[in-house]
């Protein structure tokens, strides 16, 4: 297992993707917003790797910088490496990065109504990239488009290729956008909030659906998400995110049986659960940090309710190494871990 | 879709029977003397004219008169001018000069004003997007009486390129014309690109679009560019059926034998039938283009179903 603190000095390519500190601002007339503070993370294939964070914390800010769709301006990256078999995207030439982007790495989006096209048919849309990247003709294209949309398990695939995407209920459009993307055989999908604008059980079919392809395609998959429930089912690892940084990250098991962050906990208690019926359910206190002024010290200090002064006011917590690939961003994770705070 | 057809076409027949009876009241209201119109400035004898005013049915009640006349347009027939010419010739031979004014102005708007509102689109607070927004509120506030006779002035006698005047039209000599028709709306359709564009290159489907790893030049030409035209291409279809109505002062300017010009000459020596007959022309261009505009406006964007 790598530690995740790694330096710029260690040598790429043990990872199928890897992110390595990572910084991101955003220029605004208002001023400068920094979104991505120093984030590293890394995927192998056939691995599920959970991205968990709040609104904001910077979760898919780094999934597109990865995929290279970052508005720039008034988006900017001043520091970080982003490795895709041992090369550095973010120091390819644009056509060599388009070539990997929607063929090695591809994305599917939160709300599958306002990120397909509604002017095209949903098999235009899918075998979009078939006729335009590779050699296949238009006729090829469409049949291939036709499997994937039984791959994706969409009824009546063959009657349906011709509709377009406002025809499809909210379940089988976002099963249209993992068709789209998984025209060009991807390696990597990153999934964006997928069920997010999905009722519940549309929501467990998706989730099924994805960690059904990722492992029959021995894809990797980083499943970006705020909701703690999805992830438990479906992930391998979990990083944690918070105003722009990974605070912990750890294999599902250990996170859920010990979180090594106050934020892990404070999340993992604000789900609902049936043995607390009758309690009033716990909440995080405050909001999430304004990203032109951060915090000083721990990012978190303000909403913690283990805070302790002046350490957690004054220093930044640096990425501890806690083993088995674990890291913890909190001044007293190994105490945290042992169950000796609060 | 049939249901719609037929719903628009009675509505069509509606809009037309009362746009055709307010310009007869209005025309029958001025209460010139088309006797004495038609005389010119020759007398006229109390016997010529008791036998003209019975000729012309102008001794009938006013409802009797227009729906003789509406009876006539809906066989064809858009009757006679006070002189005697049938309106039917007329306008079967002005009709296409100022069609031919029409187009080549609507294809000035999409060459200079859609190609500019992209560009100003794309590079979005660039000095070409600052530079066309300040030249196109000039065009907006200049108005065709003095955009026409200076272009004539500037292009056909400063500098000798086109010919003064146009006269029974041959392409070639329409093209100033067209271009000064144009200007007007090119202003307008840049305006709209810019705004449509830049609305849609915002789009999620964009992001979406680019995530598919293709060119820029796919993801603007193509998904970008689908999702602007569809009110991009309204704007022209009602524009064309304004710009071949609205071509009085242009026609007038560079003396183009075409409807306006027709309907501007009507309109002075008050030949109700002529007048009446040309605007009733004019409505019904402008009926078929919205219907066509609305029917497009189904096959671009698939989400509009007619029922």
């Amino acid at each position: 297992m790598t530690n995740l603190q790694v330096g710029g000095d260690q040598p790429a390519g043990q990872h199928l993707l890897e992110v390595r500190d990572l910084f991101v601002e955003f220029h605004t007339r208002d001023g400068v917003a920094k979104v991505i503070n120093g984030v590293s993370y890394h995927l192998d294939a056939g691995e599920t790797l959970a991205v968990l964070g709040e609104s904001g914390s910077g979760k898919s800010v780094t999934a597109q910088a990865i995929m290279g769709i970052l508005d720039m301006p008034p988006a900017k990256i001043p520091k970080g490496q982003i490795f895709y078999n041992g090369d550095d995207l973010l120091k390819m030439a644009e056509n060599r990065r388009r070539d990997i982007r929607g063929k090695d790495i591809s994305m599917i989006f939160q709300d599958a109504l306002s990120a397909l096209n509604p002017v095209f048919s949903v098999g235009w849309q899918i075998s979009e990239t078939l006729r335009t990247r590779t050699e296949m003709s238009k006729d090829a294209a469409m049949k291939r488009a036709i499997e994937l949309m039984d791959l994706v398990k969409i009824p009546g695939a063959k009657t349906r290729v011709k509709d377009y995407p406002h025809q499809f209920s909210g379940g089988m459009r976002q099963r249209v956008m993992i068709a789209m993307s998984l025209a060009m055989d991807p390696k990597v999908l990153i999934a964006d909030e997928p069920t997010t604008a999905l009722d519940v059980t549309v929501q467990a079919q998706i989730m099924d659906l994805l960690a059904d392809l990722r492992r029959d395609l021995n894809m990797g998959m980083i499943l970006i998400t705020h909701d703690l429930g999805v992830v438990a089912d479906v992930a391998d690892r979990i990083a944690v995110m918070y105003a722009g940084r990974i605070i912990e990250h750890a294999d599902v098991h250990s996170i859920y049986k010990q979180p090594a962050h106050p934020y892990t906990r404070g999340l993992l208690d604000s789900i609902p659960r049936l043995d607390h019926k009758g309690t009033e359910l716990a909440t995080i206190k405050g909001l999430p940090p304004n990203l032109m002024r951060l915090p000083t010290g721990c990012k978190y200090h303000p909403r913690c309710p283990y805070v302790q002064k002046p350490i957690c006011v004054d220093e930044e917590p640096r990425s501890l190494n806690l083993g088995n690939g674990r890291t913890s961003a909190c001044h007293f994770a190994k105490e945290m871990l042992d169950g000796n705070l609060g | 879709m049939f249901r719609y057809l037929v719903r628009r076409f009675l509505q069509m027949i509606l809009v037309f029977i009362a746009t055709t009876f307010i310009v007869y009241a209005l025309m029958y209201a001025t209460g010139g003397d088309p006797i004495q119109a038609l005389a010119g400035e020759r007398p006229v004898s109390p016997t010529q004219r008791a036998q003209l005013v019975k000729e012309y049915g102008l001794d009938q009640p006013f409802w009797k008169r227009y729906l003789d006349y509406l009876n006539d347009l809906l066989h064809g027939d858009f009757g006679q001018t006070l002189t005697g010419r049938s309106i039917n010739d007329i306008i079967a031979e002005s009709l296409p000069t100022t069609a031919k004014l029409a187009v080549i102005a609507i294809l000035t708007t999409i060459l200079v004003g859609v190609t500019a509102g992209i560009i100003a689109a794309i590079r979005r607070g660039g000095i070409f997007d600052n530079s066309t927004l300040i030249l196109t509120l000039i065009i907006i506030g200049v108005p065709t009486v003095v955009l026409a006779p200076v272009a004539q002035l500037v292009f056909t006698i400063k500098l000798p390129w086109f010919p003064t005047t146009a006269g029974e039209g041959n392409l070639y000599a329409l093209l100033l014309p067209g271009i000064v028709l144009g200007a007007l709306s090119v202003a307008t359709a840049m305006r709209l690109t810019r705004t449509s564009f830049s609305e849609n290159q915002r789009s999620d489907y964009v992001r979406t679009a680019r995530s598919k790893g293709l060119p820029t030049r796919r993801v603007v030409g193509v998904h970008i560019l689908r999702n602007s035209l569809i009110p991009i291409v309204t704007f022209l279809g009602i524009e064309l059926g304004a710009l071949m109505a609205g071509a009085i002062v242009t026609e007038g300017v560079f003396n183009i034998n075409g409807v306006g010009f027709q309907l501007a000459r009507a309109l002075r020596t008050e030949d109700t039938p002529l007048v009446v007959g040309i605007v009733s022309v004019l409505v019904i261009i402008f009926l078929v283009a919205s219907l066509v505009v609305d029917l497009l406006y189904a096959v671009l964007d698939p989400r509009i179903r007619y029922e």
